[in-house]
């Protein structure tokens, strides 16, 4: 959950990027990494195996500057998405202010974007979120391999699979060319700050 | 489209998912591109385009193996041990000891034990926070060692006389049930205090468990850790409400079933032990009608 220090008007948020396993999460933050590098704070930690699967987590620290008067820090994080590290998924989604949802475009990985969705809404819940209330953003991603003639789903498809009942805000993009990354992140911030800001009154 | 195109494009499928590490989903592709080619005689060299396909599904098969037996807690750096005990301690605001905790707790979560110990360790000196700690210091001594390690612990407490009795009297009780689950003859030095209040103290303290994990070595989930809701909890025994549709899982479970390897997740805090099957019903009437009830007893944690 936020952190909001009043005397110094500083507020920390954790924005999480869930999905299936292979599904960009990562790469999405090494673009942010490259692409952002004003605004990130440190060091992107990556815990993985020596596959380059994230086996623990992601970590990336931005500040964002003062917005209404308050100095704003973010922290992405990405979970593990291979089904063994269901543990490790819920973890690191304690204390989460906003999600990205990375689905993968891929058509042979639909049914493993909508049991991530899933799994995301059963952990959120143990926590006492609703899916339906968090601040919450879909990245479509790997749209780039249509030009390689892989069998793509639809973003149509991809909405009506994942979105249908959540409406939330989507992006088409590939994390391997940058594609719809910082939309996607900026959507993600603006919501979670939206709703912050009317839970900590912290605007001036 | 032609036969040669197919088997191309089967291919080139299946590359793009090895690249992206989509191991079963380019086995599979390659598996259709060798099945397109075996299903057709005039094809050149389709003995040599059989045997560059086989030699691509052995290697993603050692791929995929060695994914799945990728290391489950590997030892990481400091400075990564240090991000997690930053990073996963939400009690800030709270008090500092709390912090600590909760710090050397996503530690031993993360499987990183030799450093939780170490912080766990500095926890004793805290009153507050003693008995947790110690539970917790005996918990890292059964990962990394054995429970004959945690009782030289204990037995190390208890000779050093650093715990008051009735806190002493509380580690104990937590690990007797541990040795007692796992068939381990050990008497515990006693320090005398009134066993009934402590146990009763214990009872009252369990921790609020949201959901619990069950590895099944048998059955539909074989080698499979199946995670169910708690729908009620009093003390050391769970209520879970099983869907009709997992039924095939539980079969394997019948009353009075051990259950070791258990993951109990709290709010606060993940940990492993045991239980036991104590009833296992089909609901008859009502909205939950066909589905399964469930308790298990708390053993160990």
């Amino acid at each position: 959950m936020a952190i909001f220090n009043l005397k110094k008007r500083e507020i920390e948020c954790k924005i999480v990027y869930y999905g299936p396993g292979r599904g960009g999460k990562t790469t999405n933050l090494e673009y942010i990494f490259k692409k952002f590098s004003k605004q990130i704070e440190g060091e992107m930690v990556s815990i993985n195996t020596e596959g380059d699967r994230t086996l623990f987590f992601d970590f990336l620290p931005m500040g964002l500057g003062k917005i209404r008067g308050c100095d704003v820090k973010v922290q992405l994080y990405t979970v593990p998405g291979q089904v063994q590290y269901s543990s490790t998924r819920k973890l690191v989604l304690r204390g989460v202010d906003g999600v990205v949802f990375v689905a993968d475009s891929l058509e042979v990985r639909r049914e493993k974007n909508m049991l991530s969705l899933k799994d995301l809404q059963k952990n959120l819940k143990d926590y006492g979120l609703n899916i339906f209330k968090i601040p919450l953003v879909l990245q479509y991603n790997k749209r780039d391999l249509a030009d390689e003639g892989i069998p793509l789903m639809s973003v149509e498809q991809m909405d009506k699979d994942l979105n249908r009942q959540l409406k939330a805000p989507s992006f088409p993009g590939s994390a391997m060319k940058g594609t719809g990354v910082g939309d996607t992140l900026k959507a993600c911030i603006k919501q979670t700050l939206t709703t912050l800001q009317k839970e900590l009154k912290w605007a001036q | 489209m032609g036969l040669k195109e197919n088997i191309q494009k089967l291919l080139k499928e299946a590359e793009v998912y090895r690249k992206q590490g989509l191991l079963n989903e380019a086995s599979e592709k390659y598996t259709q591109a060798e099945q397109a080619v075996r299903n057709h005689d005039r094809i050149q060299n389709k003995e040599k385009i059989l045997a560059g396909i086989a030699k691509k599904i052995a290697s993603l098969l050692s791929d995929t193996q060695q994914v799945e037996r990728g290391p489950s807690s590997p030892e990481l750096s400091e400075k990564a041990q240090d991000l997690i005990q930053k990073l996963f301690s939400f009690s800030k605001s709270e008090s500092k000891e709390e912090a600590a905790l909760e710090g050397a707790i996503a530690l031993a979560k993360f499987g990183q034990f030799e450093r939780a110990l170490g912080e766990f360790r500095k926890l004793i000196d805290t009153d507050s926070h003693r008995v947790v700690a110690a539970k917790n210091v005996l918990r890292c001594h059964i990962q990394l060692s054995s429970e004959e390690a945690a009782a030289d612990q204990y037995e190390a407490w208890a000779k050093a006389g650093n715990f008051p009795p009735n806190q002493l009297a509380k580690v104990r009780l937590f690990l007797t049930d541990i040795l007692e689950s796992k068939g381990i003859q050990r008497d515990l030095t006693t320090i005398s205090v009134d066993e009934e209040t402590v146990q009763e103290a214990e009872d009252e303290e369990f921790i609020d468990i949201s959901s619990i994990g069950i590895y099944f070595n048998s059955g539909p989930a074989e080698g499979k850790v199946v995670e169910f809701d708690v729908n009620f909890q009093s003390g050391n025994m769970l209520s879970l409400i099983v869907s009709k549709k997992d039924a095939g899982t539980i079969e394997v479970l019948s009353v009075d079933d051990s259950l070791n390897d258990l993951q109990f997740f709290s709010p606060i805090a993940m940990f492993n032990g045991s239980g036991v099957v104590t009833a296992k019903s089909q609901i008859k009437s009502g909205p939950k009608q066909g589905d399964y009830c469930l308790d298990i007893k708390i053993t160990s944690k």
